[in-house]
This record gives C-alpha cells, structure tokens and sequence, in this order.
C-alpha cells in the first residue's frame, strides 16, 4: 500500500487540527476498518520516530478478560483509554485479547465526547453504508423492507401510548427510588442537585437508543401518525398556517414540526404547544422533521422536566423563586449580588472565585443540603 | 414555497433562541476544556446529539443564564456584533479572549429547505472545535476566572440601562482593562455560514496574551 495516506493523516491532524478516529478515518479513505487502523499505527510510529514537531496525542481500544476482586465472575472488558493510561489498563487484564489505536489528535482530550463527536456526522452521512467497512458482519442484518416498517411502526405506536401515561407519575416521583441504578455522587456533585443530574441522564439515554432508528422509519411513522395530529392541531392556536393541516404536503408540515420545536423553549402558555414534542419523542434536539411522532398531550411541566437540561429555567417564569430561596440557605449569593451593583465586575469574580473554592473545599453540610436540593428542585415542580 | 421572512413573527425569536442555546452550551464547554473551575462540577449532558459537558453549580449556571437572558433581546434585534468570554488570572487580566462573532443578514428569507438539522450539524462542528481547541492554546496560569461580555452597538446599550430584562442583574460597561489585552494573538477556531446567519459569518476566534508566554 503506497504511502499517500500518511500525508493525508498528518493533514487531518497537524493542519485541520482534527481528531482521527479509526472509524472516521475508514469512511473518509473508503478503506476497511482494520486498514485504518493499521494506518493510524504506523502514522504514529513514523511521527514518534521523527522526535519532532508538535506532540500527538493517541487513544487506544483495548478489550480483554477481567476478574472482579475477590469473586469468581470474569468478564470481557472493551474500553477506550488514554496513552498514558494504556499500560496500567493492560496489567489490570488478566487475559488482553486486543490493542488497537483508536485515534490520533493534537489536542490532550479531557473526555470521550469528542471521540464520539467526529464518528457521528460521518456516520451520519453515511447511515446506508456505514458498515460497509466494518469487521462486524451478522447476515439477518437486513434493512425491513416498507412495508415490514409500516406494521413496525402501527405497532410500536401502541405501547408508547401507554408508556407515556406511566411516565409522568414516574417523573412526579423524585426519589430516589425511581433511579435505583443512580448512585449518589460523592464530593463536590453531591452538593449539588444530584437527582437531576440522574434524570437528564436517564431521560437521554432513553433518547439516545431511540435515535437509533433509520431515518426511513421515521417517514413512515409520519404518515401513520398524521391521522392523529390533525386532531390536535385544530385545538393549536400558535400555528401560523393552520390550513396546512389540511393539505397533504409533508414538507409544510415538516416546517411547521420544525418551527414547532424551535418554540418550544419559549415561555408557553398553552399545553398544546406541545403536543407533538412530547417527551417519548426521540430527538427533542434535533430538528429532523421527520422524526415526529404523533403522542397523546402530555402538559408541557413534564416535558420540561424529562427532557430539558436543568439550565432551561432561563425561560421559567418562576426565576425569581430559585434566586430567592438561595438568599434564605446561603448569605453568599445575596451579598455577591449586592457587589456586582456597587462595584465592578472584576472585584465580583474574585468574590466568586473565592465562594467556589469554599464551595468545593467544604465537604456537605447537613444543613445545607437539603435547602439546595428542594431550590433545584423546586423549579422542576413549581411548573 | 412559503419562506420565513425577518418580518414574521417568531422569526428573530428562533434564531436568537438558536444562538443562546449554542452559547450556553459553547460557555460550559470551553469553562471545562479550558479548565477554569475543577471537572467534579461538570456532568455529561446531551445536545445536538453529541455529549458535551454542563455545569452542575447552581450560581454559575445561574450567571451564565441571566447573561444570556439579557443578550438575547440584543440578538433579536440583530444589535449584539459579538459576545466575548475573557479569562483572567489572579490580577484581572486578561489571559484568553473567546470570541463569538454574530452576524445575520438584513433581509433574510429561510425556505422549507432549510434544514435546521443542517444548522445543527455546524454547531456540533463548532463545539468540537471548541473541545480540540487546546491543541493550539497555551495553558492557562492557575487560579483563572471568566467573564462574559456583549459588545453592542451604541443605542442598544442605553435600551438596557432602561429595561432591566432581570431583576438584580444590571450590565455595566466594562473596564478598559478586561477588554483589550496585551499583544494579543489571534487564532481562529472556526467559521460558520448557514443561511440563517448568512453573509458575514459566525465566527469564533481565540486571542491569547503572548505577554504569558514570556514569563513562562
């Protein structure tokens, strides 16, 4: 293989500034996985040996046989771990059945996220044949055919419905019970509303693997589900083209769906604003048109809580009530503010810097704990 | 088709939403890359389809809201040219500049074949930017803190002294010291065009302190 690809790779890197994946580097390149991955390696041990230039950062794939201390339950282990990590990652194994590189960057990540990042869109734009390449072949991986889709969708249609009624009483709920598989964070996170943080999580993911889903399926879906969107968009007083209900052009109703959720966030009055964006919905966030499912109304408090980041609030119309209460636990916040009106900004972000590192250096009172939580959480419930 | 025209309703509304969603989410991102406050207060969280990283501190979320609030009028209104997050050391001044330039078109139309997911996908691209962007900066002396500036045309800044947007939440104009900085370098992290923000272009460049670089 001639060596053309090392200076594609050392563009991608040194001059995009891109983060290389194996995956990515395939469906550019057009080559199978295990050749990118052979690629990136000996990019690597060329740039390595060179000893000069601007420092690469790599990550690595490695999967193997773990042994849980003190029991007998081995299991298979696949995780994405840093260079500097790799070796002591590799004599945790007892068995290291494979290494690989996983990507190539300039930059020193400090998370996964962008790994994730770079594969999706190229993933994306490839969704028909994006394990064209790959080593993972099953053969009854076949896309359904249309009309296999259309019985899928009549039917799946059914339980969310139901799914849907039990949710809201399973988000009323804020225990922790209803999160047993939530562990309280310890340190700093646990003097923060920690619940929240467990429901946004457990709510994405939910979105997540129902992502997952062909875009293809998705049309159908559409059209299966218009039967019952005509029904709620007459009640809708904040459409602008309400006789576009009538037609039969899906590309207007795509746009209305569109703009739609693009409302959503604003200060709503009415529930039937959220008729279509409701929260077992996948992609509350993304503006695919297709993807509107046709739901049972749910009002608009539980779709905030489910589905949107707690930073949200800024459009709750009950601002006031979360600044208040932060007033009656701490006299911190009230005299930063006070700063902020007297002096300059400058001499506030020092008072800040010093507030946070407190913050992080007192361990959890007792006392002020359960003031905080109920303040975050209060936002979710005064809805 | 029917497209939106700048006259309908809602139309600046979304595209202001759009931005200070972005903004918000860009702000986090870049406290927790370019580690201003510790990692045990950032969690996962999801936008754009993509895990980015969100603080969880109460007041600091809080902050960076209401600033957001009170910039998004000024976008509507097509009135803000750019909002800067300044990171300062120790002595208040200023070590990085990340700017975010915002510019929409005056007449602007988006057809049906707009595709917000098309919007979506550039702002995924920018926040991974965002995220590599220390391959090309400096480190940052320890102890740093930020703050947010709007820089906005002449008349949109007396509407603000008169309109408080947040109660307890006044703008001042701010310091000739935090704005400009000292041999500044500037790098670019990345442009953006989308017909909703068309003709000059979303941009987000970095300026870093050279004067840092001496003393270390």
């Amino acid at each position: 293989m001639d060596d053309l690809y090392l200076d594609n790779i050392d563009e991608f890197v040194n001059d995009q500034n891109k983060i290389v994946t194996y995956k990515w580097l395939s469906l550019t390149l057009g080559v199978h996985v295990n050749t990118a991955k052979q690629m990136l390696y000996h990019y690597l041990q060329q740039k390595r040996n060179e000893s000069s230039g601007t420092p690469l950062h790599a990550t690595y794939l490695v999967s193997g046989k773990c042994v849980e201390n003190g029991s007998t339950v081995r299991y298979h282990k696949v995780s994405v771990v840093r260079e500097d990590k790799l070796d002591a990652v590799k004599a945790k194994m007892d068995v290291t059945i494979s290494v690989h590189v996983y990507s190539v960057q300039r930059a020193e990540l400090k998370d996964s996220s962008p790994l994730y990042s770079t594969d999706y869109d190229a993933v994306k734009e490839n969704l028909k044949n994006c394990n064209k390449y790959s080593a993972i072949r099953c053969a009854a991986a076949v896309p359904l055919s249309s009309s296999e889709l259309q019985r899928a969708q009549e039917t799946a249609l059914v339980p969310p419905v139901e799914k849907e009624i039990s949710k809201p009483g399973f988000n009323e709920n804020t225990s922790a019970t209803s999160k047993p598989s939530a562990k309280q964070p310890a340190g700093i996170m646990g003097m923060f509303a920690s619940k929240n943080a467990s429901k946004s999580q457990e709510s994405s993911k939910e979105v997540k693997t129902e992502q997952k889903e062909d875009s293809s399926l998705v049309r159908e879906q559409s059209k299966v589900s218009k039967a019952l969107k005509v029904e709620s968009k007459d009640t809708r007083n904040k459409t602008k083209r309400p006789e576009v209900v009538d037609s039969d052009d899906e590309k207007m109703e795509s746009q209305q769906k569109k703009r739609r959720r693009i409302k959503k966030p604003q200060p709503d009055s009415s529930d039937e604003e959220v008729v279509p964006d409701s929260p077992p919905v996948p992609n509350v966030h993304t503006p695919s048109p297709k993807k509107q499912v046709k739901r049972e109304p749910v009002s608009h408090q539980e779709v905030m809580r489910i589905y949107r980041p707690q930073t949200r609030h800024l459009y709750s119309p009950h601002k006031g009530y979360v600044s208040e209460s932060y007033s009656e636990s701490e006299e911190e916040p009230e005299s930063n503010s006070q700063a902020k009106d007297s002096s300059s900004l400058k001499q506030s972000f020092g008072k800040r810097e010093e507030e946070k590192k407190e913050k992080s250096q007192k361990k959890t009172s007792a006392a002020k704990k359960p003031t905080k939580q109920p303040s975050i959480m209060g936002f979710f419930q005064k809805k | 088709m029917a497209t939106l025209t700048r006259q309908d309703l809602n139309f600046g509304q979304v595209v202001a939403d759009i931005l200070c969603e972005f903004l918000e989410v860009a702000i986090h991102l870049i406290l927790y890359v370019r580690e201003i406050y510790p990692s045990g207060i950032f969690q996962k969280r999801k936008k754009y389809n993509v895990p980015v990283q969100m603080s969880c501190h109460p007041e600091l979320n809080q902050y960076i809201q209401d600033t957001l609030h009170c910039v998004k009028p000024l976008i509507q209104k097509n009135e803000a040219e750019k909002v800067v997050m300044v990171i300062m050391d120790k002595e208040h001044h200023p070590v990085e500049r990340f700017v975010f330039e915002i510019s929409q078109p005056p007449l602007l139309s988006i057809s049906s074949e707009t595709l917000l997911s098309h919007v979506e996908q550039l702002l995924r691209a920018m926040i991974l930017k965002i995220s590599v962007c220390d391959a090309v900066l400096d480190n940052n002396p320890p102890g740093c803190t930020f703050t947010l500036l709007v820089h906005t045309r002449e008349a949109a800044t007396r509407n603000m002294e008169k309109v408080q947007v947040i109660k307890d939440f006044p703008w001042i104009v701010a310091d000739e010291q935090e704005v400009h900085m000292e041999e500044a370098k500037l790098i670019p992290l990345k442009t953006m065009t989308s017909d909703i923000l068309k003709v000059s272009h979303s941009q987000l460049f970095c300026t870093e302190s050279q004067k840092l670089n001496e003393i270390l």
